[in-house]
């Protein structure tokens, strides 16, 4: 039989199932908490950092990615304070200066509140969420990708560079990638680093709730749960 | 050899050694540590060893080849017992004067004394050298009285003595008390209390729990562990298993850097020895406790210091840290409860059993007991380890240990912990070796390292330096390390070529908030500390970068020139040799000068010049 | 001596996938790098995916995906070595041996590297020959030892 622990979020309780991550029981109650990394039913690794939240304890609140936390009886989480936004904010534009033609990235930065970057784009091809490589691994038990090297040579590539004799070319790893969605029109050149308000329109009626659900045009982009 | 049934055999053991070794008329105690061999030590006790041989002295003086002394500057150093004679800088070839005249005849030779640089004098006895006069060597003591090869020079100064006395007196609980009581915190980098994380493990749920050797240690610039464990591993390995006793563990890892060969060695034979003498194995000294240990050698990655990448590197797999939501003192090693402590504490904790918590928390200060080793290096005279008690203010370790700077530049700045930790300037130097008082100032003691820098140094390019450090050693799993580390060295090159903006100096701070609260990792966490505390005390560098154009300390090469000045040149063509790209020209008995198309600014040539002709604008 | 076959450093540690940053030491000691057959052939003793012995090969430092030169040159770059100068050692390898960290010469005589610490920093800056070290080393010793290599082997190739 399962097992349901109340939480306590953003000053409303939720009852979910023992064993959810704090992220899984807010998208299921129609809190918006931005994520990339996170694929539903796929392990979590915490890598793009964007689904931060405040975890309560003894009175001290602690950042920590909503993903890898798992429910418990009590827990007190604050998920869209200032100091939260600012920090996705900053995540966000992180990874859009690292690759702002793409359109899900885009739209997540759009969603942070980045309204500028600081930083020269880069428009590179990959931002290491590592979707493809969990649904490779844990859906099809394939592990034909992987990442290879460490820091900067990070990368994700197949054994010795070489198709992997296990990929069973299903293609799934080219549809949970944020960058082979179609790639915005907008001026995304380096020397240009500014984003071109299309994506913010679709925003509009976000902005003044940001932190509820409304089903956005943009969770479809970067492929959020709710979708 | 047989296996010691209990503790009364350990003792009766101990007792015959010491026995045995009262016909031993002088011990020549030689330093083998890493440092002194790469300065030919192993030359040294070769030629020692034969010419003890060829004279018949074999059994009546003690050969000791030890781990390190601290005093790697002066190395290869030995000291000729009795009277405590210091030699230092000693050669091959002086091993027949030193067995003729201080081994046999007892006098000592004026030549292989220590000068001490600020009196100028000769100094006789190990004891009045000042850089060991103002320590506390506690730990370091004693790898000048073991040879690391040899477990019966251990039990010879009451080695596993502390052991013997747990297993047969104390329940692991009271251990846990004792080692709590005694305040000690881990000497890793955390700071971490180490009595509330055995207590954690030990009250952990689970049958099968570990204990783990953390000797991976790779913050630049610092090399206390792999003294402890090259030069007293029995000690580590001790510790180990006092607190694989208090936790419930029958299992223990050391896990050691790959670049430390000796290290591995060592505490490989160590293993060895022991389980011979019975002291790892079923059922250790007639008690119902058992314990083993192997080692496992690191890949080479600074983020397996990190406890969960490197329990992951322990499994075999890339050394990835995961999220810590559930401690590792209850889901660790393959998921099972584990106790990760770095070698310098578990070396402390036998003392600690042994002579009580009440002792150890005798030194100190208020949050931070016991001594602390550290490594001192750069720009400092007395280069080497150092072990003082905590709170002996930095002061003290940089002048009365150190000797004041290495060159004729004053001391700008020292940078401890690593690079996690930061740069301290010399207008906060009363500071104590102090966890809370270092950390509270922008730094942290970290392991142990004390990088010292003089006005030479440009702190621009110092944060630069640790940031092409991290970034090399991120694992590059998170957001925050792997881009913020990029970004912030895209920043800080820019500057230290002359294109910064002021508005990069927010920009840093702002992002140095993101990573510390939002990375992966302590390393992610940590990652921005060198820049955060060269920001906080050397804006004004950062600022001369930017908006002069000029760095004040004449090292970024972009902003910097070589010349010659015709005047001092003497034409010697050292600089025209030297120039590995060919950038020098001139003829014999003329002043050379500097092809500025094909300089690449390295510097070379500035060092290599003798008449100071070489000048940087 | 002639690096052992794969098989034998395999010896005793078949089907123990724990084992595979230990068996990868050994396969660098012994060949110098570790080839993408060297991979296969662990991955198949071990039991471990090819991916996985590909991914802990390329993200630890001690193991080298390239064959090394004859000599491998190791500049120590921690933060004692560098503040002494460590950066002007490395220009000079470059400078004098015309290829960067990490690659080998044409001849297949020299590789230079650097490591991030080797721990006998009061010695710094220190540089390994083919794990021999030599401390306090400035640009102008390190030329000398270079050419004193390079004179050495050309001696060799003369006498064969």
């Amino acid at each position: 039989m399962l097992q349901y622990v109340t939480i306590n979020m953003d000053g409303a309780l939720l009852r979910v199932a023992k064993g959810t991550s704090v992220l899984d029981a807010a998208l299921e109650y129609g809190v918006c908490i931005p994520h990339l990394c996170h694929v539903p039913n796929l392990s979590d690794m915490g890598a793009c950092r964007l689904c931060i939240v405040e975890h309560v304890v003894n009175g001290k609140a602690k950042v920590t990615t909503s993903c890898t936390l798992r429910v418990q009886e009590g827990m007190v989480i604050k998920s869209n304070t200032d100091k939260i936004q600012r920090l996705r904010r900053n995540i966000a534009e992180l990874l859009v200066a690292e690759a702002p033609n793409s359109r899900a990235i885009q739209d997540i930065a759009a969603r942070c509140g980045v309204k500028t970057v600081r930083y020269p784009f880069r428009n590179e091809k990959c931002v290491l969420c590592g979707r493809c490589v969990r649904v490779c691994k844990e859906m099809f038990a394939a592990n034909a990708i992987g990442f290879v090297g460490r820091g900067k040579e990070r990368r994700v590539a197949s054994p010795f560079g070489k198709l992997s004799e296990f990929c069973k070319r299903c293609n799934t790893c080219l549809e949970v990638c944020p960058m082979t969605i179609t790639p915005c029109a907008g001026p995304m050149k380096p020397g240009e680093e500014y984003l071109c308000n299309k994506c913010e329109s679709q925003l509009m009626e976000i902005a003044s709730a940001p932190d509820q659900c409304f089903f956005c045009d943009l969770g479809e982009g970067f492929q959020c749960s709710r979708h | 050899m047989t296996k010691f049934a209990n503790a009364a055999a350990l003792e009766g053991f101990r007792r015959e050694l010491l026995r045995q070794r009262d016909s031993i008329k002088g011990t020549v105690t030689i330093c083998g540590g890493t440092g002194c061999q790469t300065s030919q030590a192993k030359k040294v006790i070769d030629a020692l060893r034969a010419e003890l041989a060829r004279r018949g002295l074999t059994k009546e003086i003690h050969l000791r080849p030890t781990g390190c002394h601290g005093f790697c500057e002066q190395g290869p150093l030995m000291v000729v017992e009795p009277g405590k004679v210091f030699y230092c800088h000693i050669t091959p070839d002086d091993a027949a004067e030193i067995v003729e005249k201080t081994v046999i005849k007892g006098e000592v030779i004026q030549r292989l004394l220590y000068t001490d640089p600020v009196s100028g004098k000769k100094i006789h006895s190990e004891d009045d050298i000042p850089f060991y006069r103002a320590q506390d060597r506690q730990l370091l003591s004693q790898n000048r009285q073991v040879n690391p090869l040899d477990i019966n020079d251990y039990i010879a100064i009451g080695g596993y003595a502390s052991l013997a006395k747990t297993l047969a007196k104390m329940k692991p609980k009271s251990v846990i008390d004792e080692v709590a009581a005694s305040g000690l915190r881990g000497r890793g980098g955390g700071g971490f209390p180490t009595g509330r994380k055995w207590l954690e493990c030990h009250d952990a749920p689970g049958e099968e729990k570990y204990v783990i050797c953390n000797a991976d240690e790779g913050d630049p610039g610092a090399y206390m562990d792999r003294c402890v464990l090259e030069g007293n591993p029995h000690l580590v390995l001790e510790g180990m298993m006092i607190g694989a006793f208090a936790v419930g563990a029958s299992q223990g890892y050391v896990y050691v850097r790959n670049e430390y060969p000796l290290a591995v060695e060592h505490v490989r034979a160590a293993v060895d020895q022991a389980r011979e003498l019975g002291l790892l194995g079923e059922k250790i000294l007639g008690s119902r406790f058992s314990f083993d240990v192997e080692i496992a050698r690191g890949g080479g990655a600074f983020v397996c210091g990190e406890s969960t990448a490197l329990m992951a590197s322990l499994e075999g797999t890339v050394g990835e840290p995961r999220a810590k939501d559930v401690h590792t003192v209850v889901d660790g090693l393959w998921h099972k409860p584990t106790v990760l402590n770095n070698v310098e504490t578990w070396a402390n904790v036998p003392s600690i059993m042994g002579k009580g918590a009440a002792w150890f928390k005798a030194k100190g200060s208020k949050g931070s007991k016991g001594t602390k080793i550290l490594a001192l290096t750069g720009h400092i005279k007395n280069t080497g380890l150092v072990e003082v008690a905590m709170g002996t203010p930095l002061r003290t370790v940089l002048y009365d240990i150190g000797g004041g700077p290495s060159r004729s530049k004053d001391i700008k700045a020292v940078q401890t912990g690593g690079p996690s930790g930061g740069c301290l300037p010399a207008s906060k130097f009363d500071l104590p070796v102090d966890f809370d008082a270092l950390y509270d100032a922008g730094s942290m003691v970290g392991s142990g390292g004390m990088v010292v820098m003089d006005q030479g140094t440009c702190m621009v390019d110092v944060a630069k330096y640790f940031l092409d450090f991290l970034q090399d050693e991120s694992c590059g799993k998170c957001v925050p390390c792997r881009l913020g580390i990029d970004r912030m060295l895209e920043i800080v090159t820019a500057i230290s070529e002359g294109r910064g903006k002021p508005e990069h100096l927010p920009l840093l701070e702002d992002l140095a908030e993101t990573m510390s609260l939002t990375a992966l990792c302590g390393l992610g966490k940590t990652a921005a500390n060198p820049v955060l505390s060269t920001l906080r005390y050397f804006r004004d560098e950062y600022e001369a970068h930017i908006k002069q154009g000029q760095c004040p300390a004449g090292v970024c090469q972009a902003l910097i020139e070589y010349n010659i000045d015709e005047s001092k040149c003497t034409a010697c063509g050292a600089c025209l040799r030297a120039c590995p790209y060919h950038a020098i020209q001139g003829k014999k008995k003329e002043p050379h000068h500097i092809v500025a198309a094909q300089c690449q600014k390295c510097g070379i040539c500035h060092a290599e010049c003798k008449f100071d002709a070489i000048q940087v604008a | 001596m002639p690096p052992r076959a794969i098989k034998a450093i395999l010896e005793g540690r078949r089907s123990q996938p724990q084992q595979l940053i230990e068996v990868l030491q050994d396969v660098q000691a012994d060949y110098g790098y570790i080839s993408e057959e060297a991979m296969r052939a662990v991955a198949e003793g071990l039991g471990v995916q090819p991916l996985e012995v590909y991914r802990v090969a390329s993200f630890y430092k001690a193991f080298s995906l390239k064959p090394q030169g004859k000599h491998v040159i190791t500049m120590c770059t921690g933060t004692a070595c560098h503040v002494r100068g460590a950066k002007l050692l490395l220009d000079q390898a470059q400078g004098q041996l015309g290829v960067k960290p990490g690659d080998m010469t044409d001849d297949g005589l020299f590789t230079i590297a650097h490591v991030n610490c080797l721990g006998a920093c009061a010695l710094g800056p220190v540089v390994t020959e083919n794990g021999a070290s030599h401390h306090h080393m400035n640009p102008g010793r390190l030329r000398k030892l270079i050419d004193n290599l390079r004179k050495e082997e050309k001696a060799e190739v003369s006498h064969d």
